[in-house]
């Protein structure tokens, strides 16, 4: 803002009055410690949650939308705030979800004995995040939309590799891992898990670390005049959202006992995140979150209504928030910081 | 040396394939700057019309192509119409998201309408002839004739018919080209639809040569984004270049590379797209188009 570039439409449009001014102090409430107080306080009740007694049904669905709350939130950290739209990030689940499979049932790499699941549990993230480091370092280069290609490119020629390395990742037949059901254990691993990311975006937001990400998405070159370290900033985001989308890759595979190239590297989970963040409001805190939730009800409604047809929603939905509600829930109810999707895509739209 | 050969011959047919495959999407991208990330979904709805006309009426997969462009043309069109034209002159992200969001929902579409089983046309010249110690398969031959044929005739829509000189002209300069009374919409939806229509024939001749399935389109996007870095947006000739760089260097990693070299045609034109994107930004023979080009 006011940096002196020549205003386009786009940032025109960006800058125009949120639709509910009144709300706007409520949310730079939400955005400070009052928000961060709240968010612990919903941790608290949804960690005594079991104790009312509910169904494992119950459990499970709970620990679905963690698992949708920690990816989304992931997504908006490299995606949201550091302005650099990620369309493979499923790739970093798929890492996980392989190096989980692999670890624990050993027989590709002859591992014996195999590993339990809390020590593939950090292996998966470590990978996910190596994996982001190879990968970040020449593709967080490239600017707008030849990033987003390229990732996409990652996540389409990570699912071909996965085929092929037959001994490894037992190819198209994929693995079967060990079912251990453990829905109470499930749920609280992922409640720890998007406690502790969800938190941590409501630190980076705050420090000084996240305004650099922020300076970055804003105008990158005026960043790093500024004498902001772009490429290190720019991985360092990259590698914590690739971490723990390892992390939850990981899980998601222990859980659903099953894992093949199809299953783990596929599209439409990016479209997810992509579509959960935009949803909530990019570059916000609470906006992902609230995103997921609201995604993973409506998924819901549609998986009950129209059955084998909920990904075609998917894609017809993706197109519907693009073109009618581009500054997500909490952008049209009034946050001025989450107004960020209109600047993010002139941003990008800018990107030499 | 026999294989070697072997190994160009096989792979300068290909690059004929991908050169007629990626024109769709890189003259999209140089006349509106469209990134169309459905582009391969475009070209399996193709594989799949001729799978169909071929089931129902043992059509061939070539002559089918005279039903198969007229009604791309129209779907083509009116998605333009309808959808991107409202999006085009916002920022590059948006239509990114909506060609995205458009390939999920078509792929799954497909996936509901004919499963997601492989299907297969088989004709009859399925064979292949041996020339001088090379072997020609006919259908791919016949492919690389009809793929330069098309640019051949593309070429000169574009160069010469009062049309296809609006269309570059709204890809030089649209503030010029509407002062000079371009309808600008109606030029993007006829670009569109020849655009679509082009993909859809390719992905009809692709049809005898490879398994049909609804997920098929990803791959081939990412190779069309490949090849336009290579050669170029919405450059025939430069499509044609990109495209037998691509297809050569995919046939001697798949004969050179021991064991897994055939499956590995994908991750070859990503290695690819990273290398020439991070070396040179404005693609291999220049001209990528400056995305910033309407800010300013």
């Amino acid at each position: 803002m006011g940096t002196g570039t020549p205003a386009n439409k786009s940032e025109e449009r960006a800058q125009r009055k949120p639709s509910l001014p009144f709300l706007a102090p409520v949310h730079s409430l939400l955005a400070g410690w009052i928000g961060l107080v709240l968010w612990l306080l919903l941790l608290l009740l949804l960690a005594l949650y079991p104790y009312t007694g509910v169904s494992s049904v119950a459990l499970f669905v709970g620990s679905q939308i963690f698992v949708l709350v920690t990816l989304a939130s992931n997504w908006n950290l490299i995606g949201g705030m550091t302005g650099y739209v990620d369309f493979g990030h499923a790739v970093f689940f798929g890492i996980g979800a392989y190096i989980m499979g692999i670890l624990v049932t050993g027989a590709p790499l002859l591992i014996s004995p195999e590993w339990g699941f809390w020590q593939a549990l950090p292996a998966s993230g470590v990978a996910a995040a190596l994996f982001a480091l190879l990968v970040g370092l020449p593709t967080l280069r490239l600017k707008g939309p030849y990033f987003s290609i390229a990732m996409l490119g990652t996540l389409v020629a990570m699912r071909e590799i996965a085929r092929v390395l037959r001994p490894f990742t037992g190819g198209g037949v994929g693995l079967n891992l060990p079912p251990i059901l453990n829905r109470l254990g499930d749920y609280y691993l992922m409640l720890a898990v998007m406690g502790l990311v969800v938190s941590l975006i409501w630190w980076i937001q705050r420090s000084q670390f996240g305004q650099s990400l922020i300076a970055i998405r804003e105008d990158e070159i005026g960043a790093e005049m500024r004498g902001i370290n772009t490429t290190l900033h720019k991985i360092a985001a990259f590698m914590i959202a690739a971490f723990f989308t390892g992390i939850v890759g990981g899980f998601w595979a222990w859980q659903n006992t099953y894992i093949d190239p199809d299953v783990v590297f596929v599209e439409a989970r990016t479209v997810e995140m992509v579509m959960m963040s935009m949803l909530g409001g990019l570059g916000t805190v609470w906006g992902p979150p609230l995103g997921a939730v609201v995604i993973y009800y409506l998924q819901d409604l549609l998986w009950a209504n129209l059955y084998d047809r909920h990904l075609l929603a998917l894609g017809v939905l993706l197109v519907a928030i693009v073109l009618f509600m581009p500054e997500g829930i909490l952008g049209t109810l009034g946050d001025r910081s989450s107004t960020s999707l209109g600047r993010l895509l002139s941003r990008v739209g800018r990107s030499k | 040396m026999d294989q070697l050969l072997q190994a160009l011959v096989s792979g300068l047919l290909l690059g004929g394939f991908y050169a007629v495959m990626v024109l769709g999407f890189s003259v999209i991208w140089g006349v509106m700057g469209v990134i169309n990330l459905a582009h391969g979904e475009f070209l399996m709805i193709g594989a799949y019309m001729a799978w169909g006309l071929f089931r129902l009426f043992g059509m061939d997969p070539f002559a089918s192509l005279v039903l198969i462009l007229p009604l791309m043309f129209l779907v083509g069109y009116l998605l333009q119409i309808v959808l991107i034209n409202r999006i085009v002159e916002r920022p590059h992200l948006m239509t990114l998201l909506v060609t995205f969001g458009v390939s999920i929902a078509l792929a799954n579409l497909f996936k509901l309408q004919f499963t997601s089983d492989p299907r297969n046309v088989a004709v009859a010249y399925n064979g292949s002839v041996q020339l001088a110690g090379v072997t020609f398969p006919i259908v791919k031959t016949i492919i690389f004739g009809a793929a330069m044929l098309i640019m051949v005739c593309l070429h000169f829509f574009l160069q010469r018919t009062r049309l296809g000189k609006s269309i570059r002209a709204a890809a030089q300069n649209k503030t010029a080209a509407r002062i000079v009374g371009v309808d600008i919409n109606r030029v993007y939806a006829i670009t569109a639809g020849i655009c679509i229509a082009l993909t859809a024939a390719a992905g009809a001749m692709l049809s005898p040569t490879q398994a049909i399935f609804p997920f098929m389109g990803p791959p081939f996007t990412l190779k069309a984004v490949t090849i336009t870095a290579l050669g170029g947006l919405g450059r025939i000739p430069g499509a044609l270049m990109g495209g037998m760089v691509l297809g050569v260097t995919e046939i001697f990693v798949s004969t050179y590379v021991p064991g897994i070299g055939t499956n590995l045609g994908v991750a070859t034109s990503f290695v690819l797209l990273v290398l020439i994107l991070v070396v040179r930004p404005q693609g291999l023979m220049g001209g990528l188009r400056p995305l910033d080009a309407e800010a300013e």
